[in-house]
């Protein structure tokens, strides 16, 4: 069996198979991790070694570590579901769900939309600075019934308007779009930041923020305790929105064209996509979903609009890429971060392992878990153009085609 | 002398295929062997296991009488077996001697860096031993596909290859190239390397090969020196029954004018003019051919007409509307269907299914498409009804259409086309990489439509194919419309001159360019000024 082969049968593998991949590879990145744990508890000095394996005494234990990692995630859920690390748990992985899933659909049109970040940034901007100026207009349940709607549509709207650039210069001036998407980020920060502190900064605080949305104008937290700034209404929101966007592109005839494209191009002109302009849509429409959002991280999360906002956009690539760009597995892996980000919190908190190597193991991680996925996509690209004759089957009166996916 | 290369009893199984069945094969030293089949009929399957590729599931291979066990090409090579791939696997930007010694570079400084200077000595040594004529400095980029293929049977040779096996090797060539590479063929046997070929051309096979060996269905049904047979014989073995290489066609009926080119110059990517002053018209129910050696505009004048391409001239009309402004899409929902020349680039999504793949061109249309939804189940009936009215094989419309063979690609390719119930068919080299019976069947069904009075616009390069369908015959030669004839008188003689741009002495210019009843003004100024 040769590489080939074997790299074939990656590009190949079913989602069951790829399942399975992944379960390995949390495994065997938990098992170096085990590794690392050890090797810098022998490096520190403490009072009392946390754990000791064959007389040798260690400083952390790493069977706490990965057990508040990903348990801690999830608090008591059994005795208290709606307990508040499970809340900030669903809460991150609401947010990263809008960006892994934006990233998603340009990924699948071909594009690669580093953008994100930066859509996100400006979704969130607008969406703040235009319901504090709205709420002034409505007030209570009236207010909440429109002002969050309103909200979100004003977040996706500029987070359109903003992946609409990239994708205007890709299409009509042959921008690369990783290079202007990058830059874009830096540009949504910078004049954030200056928008922030020169016009709408909050008189009253120190930071750099904008004046709080009144309460009525924030997602309700629906079930779940307002003080942990998760809305169940928002998540169920995100997921609505991944299944919307997994019908639109697997059962729409835009949805088609956007996948033509993604996969090769000159078939997609062939069938009569309109090139530059399925690009530009694309593009518009995965800032949409960026600006989403940043919307429900304002509305939901934060209750205004803060500079130093967390590389959601950024993550949103990784989450995209571990669910293989489909947006139902972009829930999955959106729960996995989440559990991930808001697991490390527990282990900071109770543990006296370093912050730094907590990131380490969470970096480990991903790592492992999103390599076969990232082979897997490099492969398909090379698998579509090269007709190798090792992997042409024969055609004459048998089955010979996959009937997987 | 033992064989120098011999298969025995070779098996290969693959889950639900039988690629070969029980194959023997004998090929002697110094000699070139053809291995002639249609598609799929295990010729690149069996190689593969000669290479290394693929274990056989049973049986034995020897070279020079030894067995042998390859588990890789890597020990294939060692065993002096070379592949040359119908698809290149060179390095564009890097020279020719950097491609051929690549891997397996000579070296200086203790191994530390790669000596140039000796690589271009020994490329230059080893071409000119078997004669080749290659430039060592030489980007791949700027040479020309002939020149890429020695650069690969280079390569092969320079790894001490013995016996040289060469996949469809002439599917790339122009005619010239080809000529050009069966001498090389001979060139190399005459020192001694064994050489099987891989081709489904019967032609090929007689002029190029001592002795042929014709697998159908998996199974070696005949091996037999070239001396000793014909084409007829060769045929019926390849296919299992006779095959009629003669057209049945009805005298043509043409009607209105459905297509209407004029004056047309397209510029490629680099700006160069490569069709230049283009004019003819196609009418319902008639087949106008295009012939000529590939490369000469066709391609670019066909994607102007199509809408993949901006004509930088002239202008375009079908059934009396001017289209020059129409978008692909648009032209196809006008009921122009395109059979393309690049099935596997741009004819099908490689990776979609058939039933994906059904579609394609007609995802915003009805009945598939209402209201921007994808009507799933309407488009699975279509790819089913293709599959089966077109002997699509296997018939399994959830396979992905990489996983077809290209006859069967091609089609599936012709049957969504014609199905679509156009008014004018566009197909280029409608035919090309398919098997003999597929390609009759092809044929029929171009002629049905043209008997049901569609136009049809059909390029090949294949000459008797292009002149036994057409019913008008264009020749183009560096993108300008040589002359239009009538395929039933003219010689073979002053088609080769008219492809190879020029006119025959005393040779009066058809005037079949245009509609003779509607005679346009600018065809006629056109053949006159060079009359």
């Amino acid at each position: 069996m040769n590489l080939r082969d074997s790299a074939e049968r990656l590009v190949r593998a079913s989602a069951f198979e790829r399942f399975l991949i992944s379960a390995a590879a949390l495994l065997l990145s938990i098992a170096v991790g085990f590794v690392l744990i050890l090797a810098a508890g022998r490096m520190t000095t403490c009072g009392t070694a946390a754990t000791s394996f064959l007389g040798v005494g260690f400083c952390y234990d790493p069977i706490t570590v990965y057990d508040r990692l990903f348990l801690g995630a999830f608090g008591n859920v059994f005795a208290d579901p709606l307990n508040g690390q499970f809340a900030t748990t669903l809460s991150e992985t609401t947010v990263l769900m809008f960006t892994g899933v934006a990233v998603a659909v340009a990924f699948r049109a071909g594009i690669f939309n580093i953008g994100t970040q930066g859509q996100l940034v400006v979704g969130a901007l607008a969406t703040a600075v235009s319901v504090l100026a709205a709420s002034t207009l409505v007030s209570g349940l009236l207010g909440t019934v429109l002002l969050v709607p309103f909200g979100l549509l004003v977040g996706a709207l500029f987070g359109a308007a903003y992946g609409a650039i990239p994708g205007l210069l890709k299409a009509y001036a042959d921008a690369n779009e990783v290079i202007t998407t990058i830059m874009l980020n830096f540009v949504a920060t910078s004049v954030a930041l200056y928008l922030v502190q020169d016009h709408f900064a909050d008189p009253e605080s120190a930071a750099t923020q904008t004046v709080p949305l009144p309460d009525y104008a924030v997602f309700p937290s629906t079930v779940f305790r307002p003080r942990d700034d998760f809305s169940l209404l928002a998540f169920l929101f995100a997921a609505a929105v991944l299944v919307g966007i997994y019908v639109f592109l697997e059962r729409t005839s835009f949805g088609y064209d956007l996948r033509t494209s993604g996969i090769q191009p000159e078939a997609a002109e062939y069938g009569g996509v309109d090139a530059p302009r399925t690009v530009v849509t694309s593009m518009a429409l995965s800032g949409a979903l960026g600006g989403l959002g940043g919307a429900v991280y304002v509305l939901m999360i934060l209750g205004n609009f803060q500079t130093g906002i967390p590389s959601y956009g950024f993550d949103g690539i990784t989450v995209s890429i571990l669910a293989g760009n489909n947006p139902l597995g972009v829930g999955f892996a959106a729960l996995l971060f989440g559990v991930l980000k808001s697991g490390s919190i527990v282990v900071d908190v109770g543990t006296d392992v370093p912050p730094q190597l907590v990131g380490v193991l969470r970096g480990l991680i991903i790592l492992f878990v999103a390599m076969p996925e990232f082979f897997r996509m490099i492969g398909r690209r090379v698998w579509t153009f090269e007709d190798d004759p090792s992997s042409r089957p024969v055609a004459d009166g048998g089955s010979g085609g996959e009937t997987d996916e | 002398m033992p064989p120098a290369v011999r298969l025995d009893g070779i098996t290969k199984r693959f889950p639900g295929v039988v690629a070969n069945d029980d194959v023997d094969l004998t090929v002697e030293a110094g000699t070139v062997h053809a291995l002639l089949g249609e598609n799929g009929a295990g010729k690149t399957t069996l190689m593969n296991v000669l290479y290394g590729l693929y274990e056989p599931t049973e049986g034995t291979v020897s070279l020079d009488g030894e067995a042998r066990e390859f588990d890789s090409p890597r020990d294939a090579i060692d065993a002096g077996v070379g592949m040359i791939h119908q698809h290149f696997m060179l390095v564009d930007p890097m020279t020719v001697a950097e491609n051929i010694t690549l891997g397996n570079e000579p070296r200086k400084w203790g191994g530390l860096a790669v000596d140039r200077e000796r690589a271009r000595e020994e490329v230059t040594d080893l071409s000119g031993r078997y004669g080749f004529d290659v430039d060592p400095d030489a980007r791949i980029e700027d040479v020309s596909v002939g020149v890429q293929q020695r650069v690969e049977i280079l390569k092969a040779l320079y790894r001490g290859a013995d016996v040289l096996i060469l996949d469809e090797p002439t599917a790339v060539l122009t005619p010239q190239e080809v000529e050009e590479l069966f001498t090389v063929l001979e060139e190399l046997t005459a020192q001694g390397k064994t050489i099987i070929f891989i081709t489904h051309k019967l032609g090929e096979a007689l002029e190029a090969a001592d002795e042929v060996t014709v697998l159908r269905n998996g199974k070696n049904v005949g091996s037999l020196p070239t001396a000793e047979t014909d084409r007829e014989e060769l045929a019926t073995l390849m296919v299992g029954r006779e095959v009629l290489m003669q057209f049945d066609k009805s005298p043509a009926s043409p009607g209105e004018t459905v297509l209407s080119v004029r004056d047309v110059g397209v510029e490629d990517e680099r700006g160069v003019d490569v069709v230049r002053d283009v004019s003819f018209d196609v009418r319902e129910g008639e087949v106008f051919g295009i012939a000529g050696v590939d490369g000469n505009g066709q391609s670019e004048l066909v994607e102007a007409v199509t809408g993949l391409r901006e004509q930088t001239e002239g202008s375009v009309s079908f059934e009396g509307q001017q289209i020059d402004d129409w978008s692909r899409r648009r032209r196809i929902r006008e009921g122009m269907a395109y059979i393309p020349e690049d099935r596997q680039e741009r004819g099908l999504v490689m990776e979609f299914d058939l039933v994906e793949n059904a579609i394609l061109g007609s995802q915003h249309r009805e009945p598939f498409a209402e209201g921007g939804r994808i009507d799933w189940k309407r488009s699975r009936q279509h790819a089913e009804d293709v599959i089966e009215r077109y002997d699509v094989r296997p018939p399994n419309a959830d396979a992905e259409a990489h996983s077809f063979s290209g006859g069967n690609q091609q089609k599936f390719i012709v049957g969504r086309e014609f199905e679509r119930d156009p008014s004018l068919v566009v197909a280029t080299h409608p035919t090309r990489g398919v098997d003999i019976g597929s390609t009759e069947f092809i044929h029929e069904r171009l002629l049905d439509l043209r008997d049901d009075g569609r136009g049809v616009l059909l390029v090949s390069s294949k000459l008797d194919e292009v002149q036994g369908l057409s019913d008008r015959l264009g020749v183009m030669y560096e993108g300008e419309l040589m002359d239009v004839v009538d395929p039933e008188t003219v010689t073979e003689e002053e088609l080769g001159l008219l492809m190879a741009g020029e006119y025959p002495d005393s040779y009066e210019r058809a005037a079949l360019a245009a509609d003779a009843s509607a005679d346009d003004a600018t065809n006629t100024n056109v053949a006159g000024e060079r009359s």
